[in-house]
């Protein structure tokens, strides 16, 4: 992988998937693609964590998954966001925010 | 089970929806490479490349399922199905013996704790109660009187309510057709202080207890509602005619409920107050000496057992002040109710307690033998256990595997027990009563009992199932792969086990040798009276309106009258009759009035018999004569002593002339040889007789010699009784030699257990200890073989297989065989069982040899280049 891409920290996937679905329904490749856009293509999503990582929200409860129709007339599966998803995005939004903050004091300390 | 049905449906859509999404994702990805200006066929290539292994991330998703582990428990538990199929003895062995010993522990238990814990079935939350007994200095307990029992509810408040009941056998229906029942004499608070409400009706108000005649009204048992009346509702108000009286039924007792004596059921309660309605003559309501009722009640919120007993210790020494003629050294405690000095438990107990020690071993041996093949097992399969680790497997899946292969093991086992223990209390039931007695025993299943059995079985199957696949699993791959066997070091941990096994199966084999020996040894002692011959029956005047003075005119009559009988050749009567199931009173004396210089208490069995008692009872009179005519007047009050009383309290000397008592003198005039009085292969009691001409008494039982057969004497028994008076009644009619085989219940119960189990422990034994040493002996093959190869002599090779078996069993036996000698000198009183002692060692050593020398033996005739190559 070029170094100019970040690596994907630990735990931050959930978030991220969270995030992308915040506005609309998308099926698993619009969430890849959408996160890539998101970070300035600066991140990718390895499909190899993308749907395990699917399932796992959909069984906590916080995407839904159903069945539609893509833009070009193709049956896929569509993720959403749920009320405790919604509630679990900021949740994790701001905890990042006080992770990032936290370690940006420590990095321009000293 | 609906989640499991759930996940599998859930399972086939699951599927085939991730595939769909995952090609979806596929051609999006390839469209997007077109559009970037790639080749079609490479356009897709790179996509599905991109997109990586389908099949592992697949697996991925279906690892994290919530459902994972059922789907994996599933395939484990068909395999360990599988793997256990391959060996279909050892599993059966383990389920089997494991059942069997689950099962057996719940029956045991579950009568112990029926007794402790549920002593008063239909009584809510029994175990609250504690009984108020009165004790002599002597330490028995007679029960409390009347006048005890008003003074002591007045003074005690300890207790939220004291109630007193006793019993009272009762002739119910019309003259000619009367049938014993047992009732209860119950104060007015009984059913209230219990806690009980009734099926039908109402139960006792205080007032109908309240004045001596009192109300005559009559509670009856659920069961003898629906055995007499049908369970007809229109009950209530009709009379019941007992002891030729009329009492109104009130009420139904609620279903269940029997009595507060354990182990006794009752079919009637009447207020106390009607003593003397119903026994004509009877002043125990105001007599102090006339004991026998028992007093209990639940303690006091805030009360502690010793708090009440102090509070009793001070009331009883009030009425000690207050009452000296018959309360001078009377004191009482406070017991559980389970203590009960009356009734079953007394006997129960003591011979349920070592039933269930011994139980708990047999399961100890079982356990020990599951463990043994267990262990065998595992070491065979460690090339297993390292080939799945070769191929991936990780620890803990191995780890999981052994243990579903455990659960199977323990879950068929507890099946077993469960059956086991069903069919043991049914059994249990079925087994004969003594009569005389309105014995009911409560014997159902205790759960508590059967987890705790279940516990330790299939505990013991995982731990021991369990303690080889963690030590296995942790090993190194490359190790265990390459360990043939002939490099698996035995673990200590079976070697031990070889030689616990041996242990517990010695101690549980001599146990069971001993007790059964000595219950058929005992039998065929000499009990000291001729059992042949003998009928008695039970006679009660305390109906008829008899005053001592008649009461022994009337039963002079009567055995002058038997004694004419033709085929009578003796007729007697005694207050008891000895190896009485419920026990004999026991009497505190002293000799011409003299205490003991010890301070202590003599203390001896009493019976009141008629002259020719003796005779009756084929007990030869050592010395002296036999007791006075019963209408004579001219002599004092006389008794007869036997041997071990002189030898105990006289020193030996001859006791004729002496004279006992305690609140009166009896002079003694004649010694009669020992003879069982409690039970079988006891050591002889001092025993006094007293004459039945000083100490009439309205019930008692009939003794009658035959000269032919005894049964034939029923016929001349009854006419003659009706001659003299057709109000008398006789129960419990039966020969003496009935009487003593069904006292004898106690003990045969436990003698067919231990028949029965005695076999089947040492099967058990036999298996375990051949799997666990004919399993060492077979891994060793190739030992063996290179032994032979190198030119050592078979039979020498053989020699010390054995050798080498022998002494690990030898290990765990000789410390178990000297218990087990010391427990037998103990019990024994210093005499040893060498049948057993040495016999029973003889075959578990026997079993032993065998299952080192066949295997080893076939080892060694193996050619030494296939064994070599075995591997």
């Amino acid at each position: 992988m070029a170094n100019n891409k970040a690596d994907l920290l630990q735990g931050t996937l959930d978030l991220l998937i969270l995030k992308s679905l915040q506005l609309e329904p998308m099926h698993g490749f619009g969430i890849a693609v959408r996160i890539g856009q998101m970070s300035q293509d600066m991140l990718t999503v390895e499909q190899g964590s993308l749907y395990p990582a699917l399932y796992r929200l959909e069984e906590q409860g916080w995407i839904k998954a159903e069945w539609g129709v893509s833009d070009n007339n193709r049956k896929a599966k569509f993720y959403a966001l749920t009320a405790s998803g919604r509630k679990q995005l900021t949740a994790e939004e701001q905890s990042w925010a006080k992770l990032s903050t936290a370690i940006n004091f420590v990095l321009n300390g000293t | 089970m609906g989640f499991l049905f759930k996940s599998l449906r859930r399972g086939k859509r699951f599927e085939a929806d991730m595939a769909e999404e995952m090609r979806h994702h596929v051609e999006l990805q390839t469209e997007l490479n077109l559009k970037a200006g790639m080749e079609p066929a490479e356009a897709r290539y790179a996509a599905l490349r991109q997109f990586g292994n389908v099949a592992v991330i697949q697996e991925k998703v279906r690892a994290q399922s919530r459902w994972a582990w059922v789907e994996n428990l599933g395939r484990d538990a068909r395999h360990a199905a599988r793997s256990l199929g391959k060996s279909p003895l050892l599993a059966a062995v383990i389920v089997l013996s494991l059942g069997i010993g689950i099962g057996a522990n719940a029956v045991i238990y579950s009568w112990i704790s029926g007794i402790v814990f549920r002593p008063l079935p239909g009584v809510a939350d029994a175990t609250r109660f504690v009984l108020v007994e009165p004790r002599t200095e002597a330490g028995s307990y007679p029960g409390a009187s009347w006048a005890e029992y008003r003074d002591l509810r007045e003074s005690l408040g300890s207790f939220r309510e004291l109630f007193a009941f006793r019993m009272l056998p009762l002739n119910f229906g019309e003259p000619g057709h009367e049938e014993r029942v047992y009732a209860q004499l119950v104060s007015g608070n009984y059913f209230s202080a219990l806690g009980m409400r009734p099926a039908l009706g109402r139960f006792l108000r205080p007032e109908e207890a309240a004045q001596p005649g009192g109300a005559a009204v009559a509670v009856i048992s659920h069961d003898f509602w629906q055995n007499h009346f049908a369970g007809d509702p229109a009950v209530l108000g009709r009379s019941l005619r007992v002891n030729d009286r009329l009492l109104t039924i009130i009420g139904v007792a609620p279903v269940g409920f029997q009595g507060t004596v354990v182990g006794l059921g009752f079919d009637l309660w009447v207020p106390a107050t009607l003593a003397p309605v119903l026994l004509e003559g009877d002043n125990e309501l105001e007599n102090r000496d006339t004991h026998g009722y028992s007093l209990m009640g639940a303690l006091a919120p805030g009360t502690t057992q010793a708090g009440a007993q102090a509070e009793l210790t001070g009331a009883m020494r009030q009425l000690a002040k207050n009452y000296p003629a018959s309360n001078a050294s009377i004191e009482a405690e406070v017991l559980p109710f389970w203590r009960a000095p009356r009734g079953a438990p007394r006997f129960l107990l003591g011979a349920l307690a070592v039933m269930q020690g011994f139980m708990l071993l047999v399961l100890l041996v079982v356990c020990a033998n599951a463990a043994n093949l267990l262990l065998a097992r595992a070491t065979v399969r460690r090339r297993e256990i390292g080939v799945r680790l070769a191929l991936g497997a990780r620890p803990l899946q191995i780890l999981r595997l052994f243990l579903v292969e455990s659960l199977i093991l323990g879950g068929l086992a507890s099946t077993i027990g469960v059956v086991a223990a069903l069919w043991g209390t049914t059994a249990l039931r079925a087994v004969p009563l003594p009569s005389g007695f309105p014995f009911k025993f409560q014997t159902g299943l205790d759960l508590g009992g059967l987890l705790f059995a279940i516990m330790l079985g299939v505990g013991s199957a995982l731990l021991f199932g369990l303690a080889p696949a963690i030590q296995s699993a942790r090993t190194d791959t490359q190790l265990a792969l390459r360990a043939s066997r002939q490099v698996s070091r035995r673990s200590r941990m079976q070697g031990a086990l070889v030689g616990l096994e041996v242990a517990l199966a010695l101690l549980v084999l001599v146990g069971a040798a001993m007790f059964l020996r000595n219950f058929l040894e005992t039998r065929l002692a000499d009990p000291g009276f001729r059992e042949e011959g003998v009928l008695l029956a039970g006679y009660d005047l305390s109906a008829g309106g008899y005053n001592p003075a008649s009461g022994l005119v009337l039963m002079d009559d009567l055995l002058r009258r038997l004694r004419a009988e033709p085929g009578v050749e003796s007729a007697a009567i005694a207050s008891w009759v000895p190896l009485d199931f419920h026990g004999l009173p026991v009497g505190g004396f002293t000799i011409d009035g003299r205490k003991r210089s010890d301070g202590g208490q003599n203390r001896a069995l009493t019976y009141d018999v008629t002259p020719g008692y003796f005779q009756t009872m084929g007990m030869p009179l050592m010395a002296g004569r036999d007791f006075a005519a019963l209408g004579d007047t001219t002599q004092g009050a006389q008794a007869i002593v036997n041997e071990e009383f002189v030898r105990r309290y006289l020193d030996g000397a001859s006791p004729l002339g002496h004279t006992i008592g305690g609140r009166s003198k009896f002079e003694i005039i004649g010694v009669v040889r020992n003879s069982l009085t409690e039970t079988f292969g006891e050591a002889p009691k001092p025993v006094m007789y007293f004459s039945y001409r000083n100490r009439f008494s309205p019930t008692g039982q009939i003794h009658v010699r035959a000269r032919g057969t005894e049964l034939e004497l029923v016929p001349n028994l009854r006419r003659v009784l009706r001659e003299i008076n057709p109000a008398l009644v006789l129960y419990d009619v039966r020969t003496l030699r009935e009487h003593v085989e069904k006292n004898l219940f106690f003990r045969r119960i436990p003698a067919r257990i231990f028949a029965v189990l005695g076999p089947l422990i040492l099967l058990l034994a036999a298996v375990g200890i051949y799997a666990v040493v004919a399993y060492a002996v077979a891994q060793r093959t190739t030992e063996i073989g290179i032994r032979l190869a190198l030119g050592a002599s078979g039979p020498r090779v053989v020699a010390q297989m054995v050798r080498e078996s022998m002494r690990l069993v030898l290990v765990g036996m000789v410390p178990a065989w000297l218990i087990a000698g010391v427990v037998m000198l103990h019990l024994g009183g210093g005499v040893l069982n060498l049948t057993v002692l040495l016999g029973v060692p003889a075959l578990l050593l026997l079993i032993a040899w065998l299952a080192a020398w066949l295997p080893a033996r076939r080892a060694a005739r193996v050619d030494p280049v296939i064994a070599l190559r075995a591997e």
